[in-house]
Order: C-alpha cells, then sequence, then structure tokens
C-alpha cells in the first residue's frame, strides 16, 4: 500500500505524455539528468563524498611514478612501490615518507597509491561485469515474465544469502591453477559470489516500466521486442544501474581486501590495499600504521561510494531508498 | 498456514541439493587427484583400488550422487591433509567456536543495533538521531579485519583490560576473551539493524492504523510499543537470513585475526594445503546453515505477515 503511493508518485521515467516524436523523448531525457544533477549538487555530503572520491583516485593514478612532487620525492627509488630498502624499514612518518614504510623499507605514499590502482579498478572492473550480468540477467527474466521469469527467480532465491567469501575463494582457486591469484581470477570471483542483487534490480525496474502507457503505445504500433526492449526499458534502467555502480563497489572492493588480507587474493609483491594490510598484520603491535592507512583508505572510498549511492538514490530514483 | 510451511520445506530440498551441485562441480573444476601429485609413484593397481574405493571410477554423475548421500547421512569425508582426521572431526571441533562467536555477534547487533535504531527512530533529526546514524554509516564502511586490529591495538593492547586472541574452549565457557572477537564481528549487523529499524519504524509511524491509534486516544507508550515496534520488526526479522551469511563470511576474518579455531580458520588453513575435502564440507555445511535460516525466516515471516502466505 504504502509502495502504491510512492509508485505513482515517482518522478524518474514516467513520462505521461507517450505521443511525442522520438526526437522529444531525447530532450527529455537529458533534462532528467540535468535535473537529477540540480538535485545531487544540493546534497552537501554526496558532494563532498564525490570529491574526496574523485581525490582519492587522482592520488591513486598519478603518485606512483607519474611525476616528482617537489620536496616529497627526492629520486625514483622513493616512489618506485616495490623498491626495498632495508636500511628503512618502518622509518616512521617523515616528509620522504609521508605515510611511513613498510617492513622491506617500500614507501607506503607510493605503495598504497599504486594498491589503490589495483583495488579499485577492481571494483570497477567487478562492478562493470556484475551489471553486465545483472542487465542481461534480469532484463531477460523481467521482460519475458511467466514461467522463465518464476524459475530464474527461484534460482536467484536460491543463490541469495549464501555466504559469499567461500565461493569467491573457490573461484579464484579454479582460475589460478598454480596459486597465484590474478586480477582478473579476483574480478571473476567477485562477480560470481556478488552479480544477484543487481539482476533483482534490474528485473525489478523492467517489470514495472513494462506496465507503462508508452511501452503500451509502442506494442500497439508494432515495435518489435527487441525496439521495445533496447530503445524503451534498457535506457530507463540506467537511472537504476548508476545507483548500483556505487551500491556495488563498496562490497566487491571490502571483498577484494578481504580476500587479500587473507592471503587468499592479490599475491605479493603487487599491492592491494587488502594485501598492504595483510603485511602489516605481522607486526601491527609496534607498526600499526602499515595496516591502518590501507584499511582507512578502504574505509573512505566505501564511505564515499555509499554518500555518492544515498545522493545518486535522492536524485534519481527515490522509490529504491530503502533498499540500501 | 500448514500448507505454507510444508511447501516452503519441501522447496528447500531442490535448493539443497543444487547448492551441493555447485559447489561439487566447483570442487571437480579445481581438479587434481589427492593421490597423484604425491612424490612416489603409485602403482596402477592401488590407484584402481584407491579410485573404486572413494568411486574415482565412476561417472561424475554418480560421484554426485555418492557425496548427496554421504552429505545427508552427515558424512563429509576424510580430510586429505589431516590423514587421521575426517572432515567431520574437523566440523565437529571448529563448528561450536564458530556457531559461538556468531550468536555473541548477532546479540551484539540485536541489542544494541535496534535500540538504537528505535530511539533514532522516535526522536528524527535530534542529536542522538545523528550520532546513531552517524555510528552506523562508520559501522558500514570499516572493514571488519580493520575493527578488529584497532579494538586489539587500543583496547587490548593499550589498557590491557582483555586478551588479545584466543578462545574459551567450551560452548557454554565464557571470560573476557569473548568480547572483542564478538563485538568487531557484531559491528557491521549492528550498523545495519540500526538504519533498518529506523527506516521502517519512520515508515510505520506515517501509516493510517498508527495515526487512528494516537487519535483515538491511546497513550504514547501503547502506540509505540503496541502498534510501532511490532509491525516495523518485520523488515529485521527478513533482514537476518542475508545478514547470517554476511556473520559467516565475517568469521573467516575474526577467526583468523583472534585465532579461534573455528571453521572458518579450517577453511582458510585448507585452502592453503590444497585440502579440499575440508573446503568443500565447510563450503556445504554453512550453505545449508543459512539455506535452513532462510526457511526458518520465511516461515516466521509467514506468521509475523500473514498477507506473505497467499503470494507465495
Amino acid at each position: 500500500m504504502a509502495v502504491d503511493r510512492r509508485e505513482t508518485a515517482m518522478p524518474v521515467a514516467a513520462p505521461s505524455t507517450t505521443t511525442e516524436p522520438a526526437a522529444g523523448a531525447a530532450i527529455r531525457q537529458s533534462s532528467l539528468w540535468q535535473d537529477a544533477w540540480r538535485r545531487y549538487i544540493r546534497n552537501r555530503a554526496a558532494v563532498a563524498a564525490g570529491i574526496i572520491f574523485i581525490l582519492i583516485c587522482i592520488y591513486c593514478l598519478a603518485i606512483p611514478g607519474f611525476w616528482k612532487i617537489p620536496g616529497i620525492w627526492t629520486s625514483y627509488k622513493d616512489y618506485d612501490p616495490n623498491a626495498v630498502d632495508f636500511s628503512q624499514s618502518y622509518a616512521g612518518f617523515s616528509l620522504d615518507h609521508p605515510f611511513s614504510t613498510d617492513k622491506f623499507g617500500r614507501d607506503l605514499f607510493a605503495r598504497v597509491a599504486v594498491g589503490g590502482q589495483i583495488s579499485i579498478a577492481i571494483g570497477f572492473a567487478a562492478t562493470f561485469m556484475i551489471l553486465v550480468i545483472g542487465v542481461v540477467y534480469g532484463s531477460l527474466a523481467g521482460f519475458i515474465g511467466g514461467k522463465l521469469d518464476n524459475g530464474m527467480m527461484r534460482f536467484l532465491d536460491a543463490l541469495y544469502g549464501l555466504p559469499y567469501l567461500p565461493f569467491a575463494i573457490i573461484t579464484t582457486q579454479i582460475l589460478s591453477p598454480n596459486g597465484s591469484v590474478s586480477f582478473w581470477s579476483m574480478v571473476v570471483a567477485l562477480t560470481i559470489a556478488s552479480w544477484f542483487t543487481s539482476a533483482r534490480i534490474v528485473r525489478g525496474q523492467i517489470i514495472t516500466l513494462k506496465e507503462n502507457d508508452y511501452v503500451r503505445a509502442a506494442k500497439a504500433v508494432g515495435a518489435r521486442w527487441y525496439r521495445i526492449l533496447a530503445r524503451h526499458l534498457l535506457p530507463n534502467t540506467l537511472g537504476v544501474l548508476v545507483i548500483a555502480i556505487f551500491l556495488e563497489l563498496p562490497g566487491v572492493v571490502l571483498g577484494e581486501a578481504f580476500l587479500s588480507f587473507i592471503g587468499l587474493g592479490i599475491n605479493p609483491p603487487t599491492a592491494s590495499w587488502g594485501s598492504i594490510a595483510q603485511d602489516g598484520r605481522e607486526a601491527y603491535r609496534l607498526h600499526p600504521e602499515v595496516l591502518f592507512i590501507p584499511s582507512l583508505a578502504i574505509a573512505t572510498l566505501v564511505l564515499c561510494a555509499n554518500f555518492i549511492a544515498d545522493g545518486l538514490r535522492d536524485a534519481l530514483d527515490p522509490r529504491t531508498r530503502e533498499t540500501g | 498456514m500448514a500448507t505454507f510451511i510444508i511447501r516452503r520445506v519441501v522447496w528447500t530440498i531442490p535448493v539443497i541439493l543444487l547448492v551441493i551441485f555447485m559447489t561439487f562441480i566447483m570442487m571437480k573444476q579445481i581438479g587434481g587427484n589427492p593421490f597423484r601429485h604425491t612424490e612416489r609413484n603409485v602403482p596402477p593397481a592401488i590407484q584402481a583400488n584407491l579410485d573404486r574405493k572413494f568411486h574415482l571410477d565412476k561417472p561424475w554423475y554418480t560421484q554426485y550422487v555418492y557425496y548427496v548421500k554421504d552429505v545427508f547421512t552427515f558424512d563429509l569425508g576424510p580430510s586429505m591433509s589431516q590423514r587421521t582426521r575426517t572432515v567431520n572431526d574437523i566440523v565437529k571441533d571448529g563448528f561450536p567456536k564458530s556457531l559461538k562467536l556468531g550468536i555473541l555477534a548477532f546479540l551484539w547487533a540485536v541489542v544494541i543495533g535496534i535500540p538504537l535504531g528505535a530511539l533514532a527512530a522516535l526522536k528524527p533529526n535530534s542529536i542522538f538521531d545523528y550520532m546513531a546514524m552517524f555510528f552506523s554509516t562508520i559501522g558500514f564502511a570499516l572493514p571488519s579485519f580493520f575493527v578488529a586490529t584497532l579494538l586489539i591495538y587500543y583496547v587490548a593492547l593499550k589498557t590491557g583490560l582483555v586478551p588479545t586472541n584466543g578462545w574459551p574452549e567450551g560452548f557454554f565457557q565464557f571470560d573476557n576473551r569473548i568480547i572483542l572477537p564478538s563485538f568487531a564481528l557484531g559491528l557491521f549487523p549492528m550498523a545495519y539493524f540500526a538504519r533498518l529499524v529506523r527506516g521502517s519504524m519512520l515508515e510505520t509511524m506515517q501509516q493510517d492504523y498508527v495515526r487512528t491509534a494516537k487519535a483515538k486516544g491511546l497513550p504514547y507508550k501503547r502506540v509505540v510499543g503496541l502498534h510501532v515496534l511490532r509491525n516495523s520488526m518485520i523488515p529485521a526479522v527478513t533482514a537476518t537470513a542475508p545478514l547470517l551469511g554476511l556473520i559467516i563470511t565475517g568469521t573467516f576474518i575474526i577467526e583468523i585475526i583472534f585465532s579461534i579455531p573455528g571453521i572458518g580458520r579450517y577453511f582458510v588453513n585448507s585452502v592453503f594445503n590444497r585440502d579440499f575435502s575440508v573446503v568443500m564440507g565447510i563450503t556445504v555445511l554453512t550453505s545449508v546453515i543459512i539455506i535452513i535460516a532462510n526457511l526458518f525466516v520465511d516461515i516466521m515471516y509467514g506468521v509475523l505477515d500473514p498477507r506473505t502466505r497467499e503470494v507465495r
């Protein structure tokens, strides 16, 4: 009942006039995004989160080896994230090493940046695959409906809520028979372990959209099913997909960190935030910073992604507020 | 109601079979014969005997049937790296400890998370509300290994009030070693519950029947206690099953950090030792637990909200 009220009041993807030509639809679509942008900008927490998120990405991309920051880097060796220098092990915080160094004397400022590249890249790659699978599976189930939909959703129900870590670990083991876990096997493992939610979201959206008048009108004038799907349904799921990026990202980044932290993820000496934290675990009683700094980086990224997702949700699709 | 429960119980059987099947296929994919990659060559005759003993000479679907039969008779097979122990022994040893850790973490979540969310919802946009939601947001974002090491570093090491690791042996044995691990594991569900209960209470309080209850002059306590709280607990009950999955995932990390000999730690060690019968056994076990928990949650949901019975 409450849901019904919200659905009729929803401002998204349901233009009341359906007789306008296709060119008009394009204009309306862009104004939807402009509206959303204006709403997003007004949300201060979301804007701050977005700025911090971008700053983290810039830091990760810019620091390792791209240019010398005056006063901080004195030689190339300092910004090589894998350069071992035992005389510098656990050097403490200083201008040379703003984030201190680890056991092997590797500069953590550079290493956290490189690790961030891997963590964020895995995050976005897995999120992208999750969304692709989600769109295919969800739109298939939602669009065809009937028995197929029922069966596919029962299958999802069966998989839903299974402990994802064992399955992710087994998948990485399958994909890396010689024991060294690669970037792509992590991406695939995390995707397999967490594609269910996005499939559900897409299916729900498609089913709601299918009942809209403009879809009926398109059917009435004889549009083929692929045209309805490609022209009318999928573009209108874009909003929830944009939100879903930032809903899935934290889970994937945390999943990568968990796997790497227990030593079953990215292999050393390749850095990821999880594997740096794992390096820090052996001496955290004396040098907690080696563990705390990458953990804080993960926490900040996850926090930002959560705020961005909240902001996008308020801006794009107020209905789904309670599903997070 | 009876048909609903029966239909729901019968439905779990194919789900369990499917999950066992998936685990089985994944294990086949990992491949490797536990007897073949040893240093010495196993003579063909012995190899054939071993294959026959473990049904490896049969086609995969027959092996699957054997495995399902074993699982349903609670026999998870021998461990490959620990020759004297079976997977059952390992589960018997580790599972009670993990179970206790999980229950305690869940208790933290219920005892702190639900009241926090409820109080925040009763005074929306107050300072308490903001603090509760800030706490919940932080609890959402911090990785559990970070929480655990923070607690060890600042609580156990700096104050020395509690030990940094270890776990009481018996299931009903409690001492100060249980506090930190269960809190570290319970922080995420706590934050989750707080947020969920707050949202659902705010929504319930706008319902017509709450307004009616207020209008007919029921005292505030009675409105909240009888009408709002009971109805806003339903999402919390539904969220229990996915949370259980997260708690089980969390035990893997918490057990390693606090050196608790539970199944999570055995699982990770077995992956390192490529002891795949243990890996498979623990995966199947945890999955079946989640499926059964889902079953209970659905039945509870049917009891709490009769409308859901007809839909299914």
